[in-house]
């Protein structure tokens, strides 16, 4: 046992990465081998249960602070709160800090339109709005004074001949304000900036590094719940999956019936997520039993 | 075969995606490529992103209202961000490198004082409230709200160096070292996570475009890249014998 442990503790790290790929490929490429359950986190519960007090016509703010690079994780639940929104008649206003954010809130749109699930139409259902530099000042200039710094909107449409622009003036004509982030500008700003000083619902949606600052604001209800990295969009995602087959059973007039709803991508991936994690664990658990006998060896 | 920009777009997208990868295996040209153009490209798209989407129709938009057409209307007061943004660029002349400075103080102040009074009251004041112990809840949220506190102030006392860290001090301080423990280790645990999770996205992609539709972009790029770095190691090691 003692010389095994001596040999895992000298292998080359790249037979380390090689297993941790293959167990993430090969779930990806066979899912059916590796089906594990979605329990849904409280926190997730609370995000779901603020949007969906949220009325028909009531008007909700997304903030997109993210880009290619933290698109698995953000991008799946980005998806889901929108076709959320959607299926509530809820007018949505995208606007971007980061400088990919219009890329991929074009992304996410181009994907709730061609799932053909909703009837809407840009300019009166929603806007987006192109990247503004600035972070944190941008999001008190939102605060205190939306017009000042959106003249148009991200097709160069002035925002005075939108009819989903009507009363919109500050952060406090929303509703809602819900975030994406994936670091800064992110939540915590849209926190300090906005939502704790207009009092204002704020929710969001980050990646897993950014968790454990947020959870602050979580735990002293600055923040709605929040959807913590990959697992929490895929619970977000099979929630909003139960929801929507449910309204279309019972005829809900903002889904169209012929529509096919669809699970989900972070649903997918996160046997690939568990199986990898199950190994690092394994790797974890070896590799301090290796140091130990380690040293035990050297005296 | 089909030839289109897409394919194209695909073709690269692989292709940066295993030259970043094969530093797993070690340092190596291809690794070395795809980050400098990594950083170029980088450099050069959020340069005219920010001109084209800040500078040109939030400034120039304003001092010349007609000529851009941004839909702002004249503002003169717009003159002085120009001339500091002017100053920002005179660090390159070092004779008129101090006038930079100007703009700095204006920032740095700037930054301060408005971080100064939303930092005080999300981070400071509404934390410090909810430590607190709200006995009208439940016996479960009542605990966990006195590890909060004990939580809070044993890190508190850690970090508190003007006593030296002995008896009473020493024991709450050493309390406050296992809670910070704990928080380093969740957050490595979600480090983790995000990391694997970005694997994940990446790998989604490659196994996407390795169909026909793609030409085999994975495949015959991946190969490809193996044969090219078997053969450049084994010159290395020639080389260094």
């Amino acid at each position: 046992m003692e010389r095994f442990f001596t040999i895992f503790g000298s292998i080359d790290r790249r037979v380390i990465f090689l297993l941790i790929g293959l167990s993430v490929l090969i779930p990806l490429i066979k899912p059916d081998w590796v089906e594990l359950p979605i329990k849904i986190d409280n926190n997730t519960q609370i995000v779901y249960d603020s949007i969906a007090d949220l009325n028909e016509g009531d008007r909700v703010l997304l903030s997109f602070e993210y880009g290619a690079s933290t698109k698995p994780e953000v991008h799946p639940m980005a998806v889901a709160v929108l076709k959320h929104l959607f299926s509530k008649g809820i007018k949505v206003y995208i606007v971007s800090l980061w400088p990919e954010g219009p890329i991929m809130a074009k992304l996410a749109m181009d994907e709730i339109i061609a799932s053909n699930l909703f009837n809407i139409e840009d300019g009166k259902d929603y806007v987006m709005f192109d990247y503004k530099v600035g972070g944190s000042i941008v999001i008190k200039n939102i605060a205190d004074d939306f017009r000042g710094i959106y003249k148009q909107d991200y097709n160069k449409i002035p925002i005075e001949t939108l009819p989903i622009m009507q009363g919109i003036y500050n952060v406090q004509d929303f509703d809602f304000v819900f975030d994406f982030s994936a670091g800064v500008p992110g939540n915590a700003e849209w926190v300090q900036y906005a939502c704790d000083p207009k009092e204002v619902p704020l929710s969001s949606g980050c990646t897993s590094i950014m968790v454990t600052d947020a959870i602050p604001y979580v735990e002293s209800g600055q923040l709605r719940g929040i959807l913590a990295g990959m697992p929490g969009a895929a619970e977000y995602e099979k929630m909003v999956y139960e929801y929507l087959s449910n309204e279309l059973v019972n005829n809900n007039k903002y889904i169209n019936q012929n529509a096919n709803i669809d699970k989900g991508k972070a649903f997918a991936r996160m046997s690939a997520q568990s199986v990898a994690h199950l190994l690092m664990v394994i790797f974890i658990i070896l590799g301090n039993l290796s140091y130990y006998y380690e040293r035990r060896k050297k005296g | 075969m089909i030839f289109n920009f897409e394919i194209i777009g695909v073709w690269v997208l692989v292709l940066m995606t295993l030259c970043i990868l094969s530093y797993l295996y070690g340092d190596n040209p291809f690794y070395k490529i795809s980050e400098h153009i990594f950083v170029g490209v980088s450099a050069g798209y959020v340069f005219a992103l920010v001109w084209w989407d800040q500078i040109w129709p939030n400034l120039f938009g304003r001092l010349f209202p007609e000529y851009v057409g941004a839909g702002f209307e004249f503002s003169p007061i717009y003159i002085i961000p120009l001339i500091l943004g002017i100053f920002m660029l005179f660090r390159l002349i070092p004779s008129l490198s101090w006038l930079a400075r100007i703009a700095i103080a204006y920032i740095v102040g700037m930054a301060a004082g408005l971080k100064f009074y939303v930092y005080i009251n999300s981070n400071i004041l509404m934390q410090i409230q909810n430590s607190a112990i709200d006995l009208s809840k439940s016996g479960g949220e009542i605990f966990n709200h006195i590890l909060i506190l004990l939580g809070v102030f044993s890190a508190l006392v850690y970090f508190f160096f003007s006593k030296e860290h002995k008896g009473t001090v020493g024991a709450i301080s050493k309390i406050g070292i296992y809670f910070l423990m704990i928080k380093f280790g969740a957050s490595f645990g979600f480090a983790v996570m995000g990391r694997i999770s970005l694997l994940i996205g990446r790998f989604e992609d490659l196994i996407s475009y390795s169909s026909y539709q793609y030409n085999y972009a994975t495949p015959i790029i991946l190969i490809s890249m193996i044969v090219i770095l078997g053969i450049w190691s084994f010159q290395s090691s020639e080389t260094k014998k």
